[in-house]
Parts: structure tokens; sequence; C-alpha cells
């Protein structure tokens, strides 16, 4: 077969364009504006808390919540309104994936109320409804933890990816895996994990919680999940979609995770909002400190699980471990 | 040109048949993402509870099926992904729910010296307590079951499906038994009282009581020995040697059938030293009279960086076990090698001639070499019924 030179090289170029890794090469040449990296942004990281938040009853207070999460994000951004805010994270063409945890059941699961009140506000903004997806790794644990499933085109969507893994696999670091589905559609991501413990990483905050979007997360539990969860984070599935970590710690958890165990759950009453996710769970991470230590509890590294994969986030460069460098916010 | 590999007219037919038999033969349940059954939810109801691990403190529990020795919190799982800590009580989640059902002649296992020329009505449930990065069988072994496509298949429909396609044994395979053991115990202990046997396909990393109480069950057990050093178990498998060591060990004090498969890869497991002290361990701990078996490594999963094995690689282990004094050592995944067939010992002719998974020839009778009446050890006669 005769080929100039010139019909190879453009043949070459199409192929890599079709290929699979074309769209992570890109991801990773042309960094989305509205991710977080270290160098452009100053680690902060803003608390919300309101007693009021929480009715005697257990019942949510959603005004009261829609203006914690506006007042934070304010802060965070440094806007006026909460409109502006939303829009200096996420465009209204992106498809946008709100990662929960659903995994303990509705007790200990990220609370439905803050994220109908996040996804409202990215409505309010411009972003078509159908672009909005609230998921984790099963749909059948978001339908125990009180989420409404919907697949269809016109609507907020919210399943769990279930069988809807990438055939191929994904390596980063120590971690070799299929992603889901989900995540590798998606243009930009929210994560709203919880506040609580974990019986082997210490903590279950922002950074375990992309655990969910993998499918072999077993195989990553060893040493308290360190390197393991850091290098998941370091995907560009992942690190390059990132524009929100809220640690959901309406009702919190500081020992016996990550199953729900409503001996050691309290009422933390607020929520940690941070564009930088290691700050975010360093800070997640002392509020539990504080409160085991409050309750006569070791820390976690008397413990036997310190939270090694939050040291080993910001060493992979993913964000800001130290509590003195972290601007920290209270509203 | 080779005369072991001149084939007559119905030598390549049976080989043919074989080989399409085999195509036909990829577990039937591989991709996944067609519609995955639910597991049972939160709740234990319908779920088969792991018959080893121990209670902890604040509803953790301790598996003890291997040596991972998994401490699992409360809802959590163990490495191995199938099985779940629900409430303190540790279940299996794949019981009774196989992703991969296939009729497989016994020599695809491979065992060589186990009733030559039968099926073995074949199947697997997701999940592995090890991570091997050149797993053959990725897409069911390293998936959580939720993840996988399965049937549920009770143990008694497992035996009376192998009695009704004509299969002597139920095999154990594609993933790893030991995962899924109250699964393969029950079938195990089902097929024995029909007179049809089990055999195990595994790593062997698995603990010594789990083993024997097993094994009262089992007619024969092929064991993966991935290498002879810790560092290769515990950089490309997520496993450690000594415990498979001791496996095989124990094999032999129970005195079951067993083989063992090394799939030897370029440049991580092949050096002529590392044979030479596996074969030689062998030969002192296990006799000379074990089947090894050296198989040829094609790239899959994580590693895929390496080519295929030379076949001149798989001929100097071959040499090398044979110099260690060991009697019956084979070459794996390269159809036509003089090594896939079972030479006599004494007399040094041809015994069991093999093509692939077809049986060419058998000159065996009553476990004996028919040329000189060498007995050749195996198990040449169906199990009877427990």
């Amino acid at each position: 077969m005769d080929q100039t030179r010139r019909r190879f090289l453009k043949t070459a170029a199409m192929l890599a364009a079709a290929s699979p890794l074309s769209v992570v090469a890109r991801m990773v040449n042309d960094p989305s504006d509205g991710a977080f990296t270290p160098r452009t942004h100053k680690a902060s990281v803003v608390i919300a808390r309101r007693p009021s938040v929480i009715h005697d009853n257990g019942d949510i207070d959603h005004g009261v919540l829609a203006s914690m999460i506006a007042s934070s994000l304010c802060h965070m951004t440094g806007t006026s309104s909460v409109a502006e805010a939303w829009r200096s994270i996420v465009k209204p063409s992106e498809i946008i994936g709100i990662k929960v945890n659903a995994m303990g059941g509705r007790p200990i699961a990220t609370h439905q109320t803050l994220v109908a009140i996040v996804a409202r506000q990215l409505i309010a903004v411009g972003v078509p409804e159908k672009n909005i997806i609230i998921w984790d790794r099963l749909t059948a644990e978001l339908e125990r933890a009180g989420y409404t499933i919907s697949r269809s085109n016109t609507g907020i969507r919210c399943f769990g990816t279930d069988t809807e893994y990438e055939p191929q696999i994904e390596t980063a670091g120590s971690v070799g895996t299929c992603f889901s589905r989900i995540i590798t559609q998606c243009d930009a991501l929210i994560n709203i994990p919880v506040l609580k413990d974990h019986d082997l990483s210490g903590v279950s905050l922002g950074l375990k919680n992309f655990y969910g979007a993998i499918h072999n997360p077993n195989k990553y539990h060893d040493n308290g999940c360190d390197p393991f969860i850091a290098d998941l984070n370091t995907h560009p599935y992942i690190k390059q979609k990132l524009r929100l970590t809220i640690i959901d710690g309406l009702r919190a958890q500081y020992n016996g995770g990550p199953a729900y165990k409503q001996q050691w759950q309290w009422p933390y009453g607020g929520i940690i909002v941070s564009r930088d996710p290691v700050a975010a769970d360093a800070v997640g991470t002392a509020c539990i400190e504080e409160k085991r230590k409050e309750q006569g509890l070791p820390s976690l590294a008397q413990a036997g699980r310190p939270p090694l994969h939050i040291k080993t986030a910001s060493a992979r460069g993913l964000g800001c471990d130290d509590l003195n460098k972290i601007t920290i916010l209270r509203v | 040109m080779n005369p072991d590999l001149i084939l007559n007219r119905r030598s390549f037919l049976t080989v043919l048949a074989a080989g399409a038999w085999y195509l036909s033969g990829i577990p039937f349940m591989r991709s996944r993402s067609v519609c995955a059954q639910s597991l049972p939810d939160g709740s234990a109801e319908g779920l088969h509870e792991v018959m080893f691990y121990r209670k902890l403190e604040d509803l953790k529990i301790e598996c003890t099926v291997c040596p991972k020795k998994c401490r699992v919190a409360d809802l959590e799982r163990g490495y191995c992904g199938n099985k779940e800590n629900r409430g303190g009580t540790y279940f299996s989640l794949v019981y009774g729910r196989a992703c991969a059902v296939h009729v497989d002649p016994i020599e695809k296992k491979p065992l060589f010296h186990y009733l030559p020329g039968t099926t073995a009505y074949s199947l697997a449930a997701a999940g592995c307590n090890f991570e091997c990065r050149f797993c053959q069988n990725w897409e069911i072994a390293q998936y959580r079951p939720e993840q996988v496509q399965s049937i549920n298949l009770s143990p008694q429909t497992v035996v009376d499906q192998a009695a009704s396609r004509g299969s002597l044994t139920i095999a154990y395979t594609y993933s790893e038994p030991v995962v899924f053991y109250e699964y393969m115990y029950d079938c195990a202990r089902s097929g024995r009282t029909k007179g049809i046997g089990s055999i195990m396909i595994s790593n062997g990393f698995i603990n010594e009581e789990p083993l024997v109480r097993l094994c009262q069950y089992l007619t024969a057990v092929k064991i993966d020995l991935k290498a002879f050093t810790d560092s290769f178990y515990r950089t490309y498998c997520s496993g450690e040697l000594e415990p498979v060591l001791h496996t095989l060990t124990v094999l032999k004090r129970i005195g079951i059938w067993f083989e063992i498969v090394v799939l030897i890869i370029p440049s991580l497991n092949d050096s002529p030293d590392e044979i030479r002290r596996m074969c030689r361990w062998i030969a002192e701990h296990l006799g000379c009279d074990i089947p090894l078996h050296f198989t040829r490594f094609r790239p899959l999963y994580k590693l895929t960086n390496l080519p295929p094995t030379p076949v001149k690689t798989l001929d100097a282990c071959h040499r090398i076990a044979t110099d260690a004094g060991l009697r019956y050592v084979y070459v794996g995944n390269v159809i036509g090698h003089p090594a896939e067939s079972t030479y006599c010992p004494s007399c040094k002719r041809v015994v069991i001639k093999r093509m692939g998974y077809a049986i060419l020839e058998n000159n065996l009778k009553g476990g004996k070499c028919i040329s000189c009446g060498f007995p050749i050890p195996g198990v040449w006669e169906p199990p009877g019924k427990l």
C-alpha cells in the first residue's frame, strides 16, 4: 500500500482523536478553569453551623440550610450572591455530577434536603435539570437512603453506577480500576460526603467518598487505605472535574463508622465547604478529633487509624492539609 | 518437522472439535453491563452466613477462611469483595449465585492425571482474595457480585445439572473458589452423595482448618503456584508465598490428588535459579510424582507491557524440573508441544497423548502403563458415593 507521509500523519491524528485515551489527554492538557489547583487558589474552608437547622423532631429546616449554603459559598468565593458564587464554580452548559454518600442508609447518608437545595441553586443559575445527576455506587443504596430514583432525560437524574463501569482499566498511582460511567460523563463534580468516622481510614469524608466511583474499592483498604485514596483522587476524572466539596455535618458520627451507630452520632448542625478537597478533609477530621476528645475517646491515631490519606493527598499536590495554613471562616 | 506434531485426519478432527468446544466454553456471563441481579438488601434475609469468621467488638468481624484475615467493620466487605458484615454477622453475597457456568474438558483446568477425557461442570462466583496483575478472568474475579451478571443456582441444581450433562466432576474455577467457600462446600458435599466428584482450582491461599474440612468432599485440587518468591506474590498478586506452600504440604499430608500450575511470566518469575529452587522444594516436600505444569503467559489485565512467554523459556523450565527429578512435567498453552503428553517414567513411552484439550491416545489400563505395567499416579476411576 502506497501511503504518503502526509496521509499517514492525517490518519494517525484521526486515530488519536478517536481514541478513548484522547479524552483523558485533552483533560490533562486543558484543565477546566473551574477545577481547584493549589497553585491558583488559597486554601480556605468555610464552616457554617446553626443549631436551628435541625428541628426537635429531627427534620432539617430547609430555609436555614439554604442560607447556610448561600452564606458559605459567598464567603468562599468572595461574591455577594449565591447565584454569582455558583457561576464562578460551574457553567450552565456543564453536566454536573453530585456525588453523595448513601452506603449507611438513611440515618447516616448525605441529607436529601442538602442535595435538593444545591440542585435548586444550580438550576437557578441556568443549569438545565437534565444536566444534574445525583449519584452513588448503587441505586439500591440510594433508595435505602431515601432518594427518589429517576433516569428521566427531562428532570434531575438520580441513580447509582450499578454495573455501568468503563471497560478499560485506568491507572492512578497505586490504583488500577474501572471508573463509573457517570463520573466519566460528567463535566463537573460536586462532592457531598458525610462527616463521619471510618474503621480503616480514620475518617470517611470527601477524598474517601470517591471509592464509590470505582469498581474495586475492596482492593484498596490495606494500610488504612493509604496511599490508595490519595492516588485515586489524582486521576483526571476526579482531579480535573472536582469543583466543590460540601461535607454534610448536619448529623455527624465520631466513632464506629462507616455504618450508622446511633450512640456515636451527634447533631453537629453544620456544613464544611471548600474548593480544596484536602483542606475540607483536614478541617472535617479536626472536628471529629475534637468531638472524640470531648467524649473521652482516644484520637484516631491512638485508635490505630490515623487518616494518613489526607497528608498523602497533600503530598500529591491535591491541596493543603496544614491547619495552620488553611484560612477557616466560620459563618 | 517435529514428528509429534504430525496429525492424521482423525486426530485433526478430534483437535478441531476440542478447539470449538473450548471457544464455545468461554464462560457465558462475562459481560458486566447486561442485567446484574440486585443483591439482597440491607437485611440478612436470603443471605448465607460465612462458615469461618469470628466476631469482634463493636460489630466488627475477622474473616478466617484465608490468610488475609480481613477485619471488617459493620456494612463493609473484605478484600474479596463478596462477603459483607451486616450488623456483626458476616455473610456471603455469592452463595448460590454463579456468574460463570460451563462444561469443560478436565484437561482445561488443567488436571492431567485425573479422569482424562472426561468433563467438568465448571462454575464461578464473583471475587478473589488476590489481585494478580495478570489475572486471566479479571472481569469476574476482580469485580463485586452486584457488578456482574449472575444466575441463581442452588447446590442441588448444580449437582443435578452436572449429572444430566454427563460430567463426573464439578469444578470450582475461573475466579477464586476460596472466596465462595460455602457455596463450593455445599456443592461438593451434595455431589459426593451422587457419586460426582469436586475439584478446586485455586491459588491455594486458604487457612488450614477450612482446607482440611473442605477436602473431605473434594476429589482433587489444582494449585496455581504464582512464583517462588514472596516479593512476587506481594508485588504482583497482593498475596504471600508461605501460606501457599503450607497449603501444598497440607494437601500432601491429607493425601488428596493435586497438581501444580506455574504461569511463567517473562522476566518476572522465569529465572532458572528460581525455577530450580521451586522444583527442588516440590521434590523434597511433595515428592516427585506431583504433576507440574509450566504454562505460557499472555498479556492481560494490568500486565500488558510484557510479551507472551517464549516457548524456549518453557522448555528450559521443563528441563530444570526434569533434572530435579520430577517425573510428570508439562508445558501448557502451547498446542502441539510434546510436553502436553504424559510419558511413562519407566519405559518412556507415551501413556496419554494430548493435543490441546483433546486426548489422542490413552495407553493406561488400571492406572498402569500398558507397555510395561508401571503405575502412573493419579485418579483414574470415578469417585464412589459417600
